[in-house]
């Protein structure tokens, strides 16, 4: 799929991740399941375990080139 | 979609919101033979959130004037020794300094 | 086949307009008592893009012009319905609360970068020279070590006094319209605020004429403006976990960390 980056759209994406991986309603516990292929799954600290390769793909996700590690 | 009201220089924002971001929460490698790792990397991590309060508070106390001169002398010896200390057990674990935080989701990092 | 969760909602009605989710697949409400959560059922998605994170927050927001919603984070999966409905029940008094609180309520995200580096430049250089005429020559390497960390952190407490200023002024501004926020200070040396403010929905208008007139007065800030957003930011449930097997550590940091005040930046 081929779609087209503006520099304003990878700032809402940037907003939109900030959001809806670990905030909002997270629930921990039994219930939620992980996924057996991409391995998600929640710890006590909230940390999200993942394959290397879906975790890559999701970096490389909104550039082109590889995401800076943060400070 | 675009939730973007208004924004001045997107390249500046940009920079800042990888750095704060990394755009995803840190990970773990689950991978058995690193999951030592991960245990070291925690309990350092733990050790170096104390070591800065600690180096913090003397600051502090310094700064306003309560400590002694050879208080200061000795509390500087302490917080030198425990620098150091922590720099070996980096390398004694290969780990680098960017490696010692945590992730507390909306609590930001720990470090 | 797995369950998706999007959003918690003040309604255990059916939905009444077809909105998609991920992949495509529709979603719907599974009531519970007064309240519902809304899902989408289908397969494991094998690799995750940037298209399913704005699918799933698009649905989100489609349910926003109808319902209150509780957002609910993204990859978020039940095996099956009674698994949906056990959660539902443990966690229904905390989503009633929320569900309340937030009725009729937007969150707006406010970011404002200012010239941290050289405020930063300008306090060193201020240091050092005051620096410069005391005699370091005799001091033991106890003393040096100490001295060293202490002009260390005179410059950082500096910095972060500014900065306080500066966002005590400009949040002055925003907060007229809002109801809550959350204000995150100096999480790198430019990104001087970081802030998420919850505005009723009829005054969405004034809130974002107060940024603009902020926004035009003269100076060196940059500010960035995002929303209106579901309450990703103000829904609070804390809860003991249902299961032993892991102690929810977050909300034991976030207990000591309220009662101590010992977050790394709050100490100065």
């Amino acid at each position: 799929m081929e779609y087209v980056t503006t520099k304003s759209k990878d700032v809402t994406l940037l907003e939109v991740l900030d959001r809806v991986l670990d905030k909002g309603v997270v629930i921990s516990g039994d219930l939620v399941i992980s996924l057996a292929e991409i391995d998600l799954i929640y710890v006590g600290l909230k940390v999200l375990i993942s394959s290397v390769e879906s975790m890559e793909r999701l970096r490389g996700a909104p550039f082109a080139s590889p995401m800076q590690e943060p400070k | 979609m675009d939730k973007i009201i208004d924004i001045d220089s997107t390249d500046e924002f940009i920079e800042e919101i990888e750095k704060i971001q990394g755009a995803l929460p840190k990970r773990i490698d689950a991978n058995p033979k690193n999951v030592e790792k991960g245990l070291s990397k925690l309990v350092l991590t733990l050790i170096e959130l104390i070591r800065k309060l600690l180096e913090k508070q003397a600051m502090r106390r310094i700064d306003v004037g309560s400590l002694s001169e050879e208080e200061i002398e000795r509390v500087g010896e302490t917080l030198m020794k425990l620098e150091n200390k922590m720099q070996e057990l980096k390398v004694i674990f290969g780990l680098k300094d960017e490696e010692l935080n945590l992730n507390l989701g909306p609590l930001g990092d720990l470090l | 086949m797995k369950i998706s969760a999007y959003a918690v909602i003040d309604s255990n009605s059916k939905i009444s307009d077809s909105i998609n989710g991920l992949e495509g697949i529709g979603i719907y409400n599974i009531p519970y008592r007064d309240i519902g959560i809304v899902v989408s059922e289908g397969e494991q998605i094998q690799d995750i893009t940037r298209e399913h994170i704005l699918k799933h927050e698009e649905a989100v927001e489609k349910l926003m012009e109808s319902f209150t919603v509780l957002p609910v984070s993204f990859l978020t999966l039940f095996k099956k319905k009674d698994d949906v409905l056990l959660m539902m029940q443990e966690y229904y008094s905390y989503f009633r609360e929320n569900l309340d609180r937030l009725r009729n309520k937007v969150e707006f995200g406010i970011k404002i970068i200012w010239p941290g580096e050289t405020i930063k430049n300008r306090i060193i250089e201020a240091s050092k020279k005051l620096n410069a005429n005391v005699a370091i020559a005799d001091n033991t390497p106890g003393k040096s070590f100490a001295m060293q960390k202490l002009e260390k952190y005179k410059i950082d407490k500096e910095f972060a006094e500014e900065a306080d200023r500066c966002i005590a002024l400009l949040d002055d501004f925003f907060s007229r319209f809002v109801t809550e926020k959350k204000l995150e200070k100096l999480r790198s040396d430019n990104l001087l605020l970081n802030a998420y403010y919850l505005v009723e929905k009829e005054k969405q208008g004034d809130f974002k004429e107060a940024f603009q007139r902020t926004r035009s007065t003269p100076g060196d800030l940059k500010f960035l403006l995002s929303g209106p957003w579901p309450p990703y930011n103000f829904i609070s449930l804390t809860k003991k976990p249902s299961s032993l097997d892991y102690l929810n550590t977050k909300d034991v940091f976030t207990k000591l960390v309220n009662n101590l005040d010992l977050t790394e930046k709050n100490i100065i």
